[in-house]
């Protein structure tokens, strides 16, 4: 199905994607992703597993580089760059991975202030309130003293939500965030986003299969299907898409009967 | 979701699977021109990728500070926490020496002599070789597992993402500490085997002390101690980069972190043998033995 008429607005892009192709070995991932993300708004990646959403997020950062395509952030193209000139470039982008990836070594608190620290803050009052004020707002200021091995997984999802957010990105990368948390922590993660957004004007490409929270945060949501952009368009165009792929995807239908 | 990490050092480090001509190879012919041509080029390839952590090891240390406090964090690690491992290791060492020594110049009444050859043997070849290896195998290991946990638990890639170059954090503040640590660890372990080389030949077998001694530092002198620290930071050098490769190499979950730590201690123990060999000829044109007395 041909994606559906653009629902982006015409300001320059924030980050604009054109031809990005990735294969990993004889797999083609991507196949021609064209995407243009613009400042201040959410953008909801969704599709089935495996059709990488995930590797075109890490592409975002630079974390991979493409096949063929470009990536440009702000103006700047992310190909060729090394790891140290990526460094700056990074540095204002947050990003949550799918399984928190927090340092073993460090405590709560130490993980959630690393941003801080690498960027060259120095004054501890500063970093201490920064990383209390990221902690209460995943509601875990008790806990800063605890290593990751002893959080549960959702405790370890919202110290890392809290590690993206406390260096106060112009984009955060969210890499299935409520994956694993109960209802009511997927709702404090849902309206993080939006609070975020609304406040600070940040700029957010979630990954999520939870459809509820879909329609909560999206302003435009993405979806990827065999490598491509299959649809694209705001959540009222995806909610009366008339793509029964998308129906069944919207409403977990698999076909199956028991 | 399909989520493959990121490449190794840096995503320009090439892997033996991301190079299409081994690839090629590997799904091809099995004749052993093939196989021996695989080898060669896996191995040309293993160079090049250490060379790459070279070359980004000299960037770090142009372009960015030091890590101080990781750096005497790994020297703790490193340095203390290979005490018992280097005590025991030179202080046996220099008790077998001594007392295989003592079996053989006993015959020709040159007992009380041993300390000179003791003394050589622990500041060129023994306290070196053995110490090395020994931290080889318990540095070494933990430097691949903790860097490869690291790596496939995407850890790196999150220092990655927050703009902190992996070799900076994880390589550097490492390969100071091993450099500062070994020729260290190697001086100790050859006071521990010379102390006990005295405990054995004079307590056990009845030397003269004044002997033992007289021979010992007659024999000895400042170039064997340069020996000893030469080769120390050498093969310091040696394990922390093959280490750290290979830790920063790792894929394949738990099963590829314990092939990592595996190979982390067999090629630096192999590293070191082997530059061993060309290390003490080159030391022995610089520092020739037998011509000070």
């Amino acid at each position: 199905m041909p994606a559906p008429p653009s629902a982006e607005p015409a300001a320059s892009p924030f980050i604009q994607i054109r031809g990005l192709h990735k294969s990993f070995d004889s797999q083609k991932v991507l196949q021609g992703i064209d995407l243009d993300i613009s400042r201040g708004e959410t953008l909801v990646l969704v599709g089935p597993s495996g059709e990488g959403k995930s590797v075109l997020l890490k592409h975002i950062i630079g974390l991979l580089h493409p096949d063929a395509g470009s990536i440009q952030f702000d103006g700047t193209s992310l190909c060729g760059l090394s790891e140290r000139q990526l460094a700056p470039l990074r540095r204002r982008i947050g990003y949550l991975f799918q399984n928190a990836a927090l340092f073993d070594s460090l405590t709560v608190a130490q993980n959630v202030a690393f941003p801080l620290i690498e960027a060259g803050i120095k004054n501890p009052a500063e970093i201490k309130s920064r990383v209390q004020e990221a902690l209460e707002v995943v509601e875990l200021d008790a806990h800063t003293e605890k290593m990751p091995i002893n959080l549960s997984g959702g405790m370890r999802k919202r110290v890392g939500i809290a590690r993206a957010i406390v260096g106060r990105p112009e984009i955060i990368l969210y890499d299935e965030p409520t994956a694993g948390l109960d209802p009511i922590v997927t709702d404090v993660i849902d309206h993080l986003i939006k609070r975020l957004q609304k406040r600070y004007h940040v700029t957010s490409v979630v990954i999520t299969h939870d459809i509820a929270s879909v329609f909560k945060i999206a302003d435009r949501i993405v979806m990827l299907k065999n490598g491509i952009v299959y649809f694209n368009g705001n959540p009222d165009q995806l909610r009366h898409s008339p793509d029964t792929f998308i129906q069944d995807f919207i409403a977990g239908r698999s076909g199956m009967t028991s | 979701m399909i989520a493959p990490s990121a490449s190794t050092l840096s995503p320009q480090l090439p892997t033996p699977q991301s190079v299409p001509s081994l690839r090629r190879m590997d799904d091809s012919s099995r004749g052993p021109i093939s196989t021996l041509g695989r080898a060669v080029l896996n191995f040309i390839n293993y160079f090049g990728q250490l060379g790459i952590l070279l070359g980004e090891g000299f960037e770090s240390l142009v372009k960015t500070k030091p890590r101080l406090h990781l750096t005497m964090e790994q020297i703790v690690r490193i340095g203390f926490g290979s005490q018992v491992v280097v005590i025991v290791t030179g202080a046996f060492t220099g008790a077998v020496f001594t007392a295989q020594s003592y079996f053989k110049f006993r015959d020709f009444g040159i007992e009380s002599t041993i300390g000179s050859i003791v003394s050589v043997s622990l500041f060129r070849e023994l306290g070196p070789v053995l110490t090395g290896l020994m931290v080889a195998g318990r540095v070494g290991a933990a430097m691949a597992a903790e860097i490869g946990t690291m790596k496939v638990s995407e850890q790196i890639d999150a220092l990655r993402a927050m703009g902190v170059h992996p070799v900076d954090y994880l390589a550097m503040p490492r390969f100071f500490a091993m450099t500062i640590s070994m020729p260290l660890l190697i001086a100790e372990a050859v006071a521990f085997g010379l102390g006990a080389s005295w405990f054995v030949a004079v307590l056990g077998f009845g030397i003269p002390s004044a002997w033992f001694w007289m021979h010992t530092i007659d024999h000895t002198n400042l170039e064997d101690l340069s020996y000893a620290m030469t080769k120390g930071l050498v093969f310091g050098m040696l394990i922390v980069v093959i280490s750290c490769h290979q830790g920063l190499s790792t894929t394949n979950g738990a099963v590829g972190v314990g092939q990592s730590t595996t190979r982390a201690v067999v090629f630096s123990s192999l590293a070191l043998l082997v530059t061993n060999f060309f290390l003490t000829l080159l030391l022995n044109y610089i520092f020739p033995m037998g011509t000070i007395t």
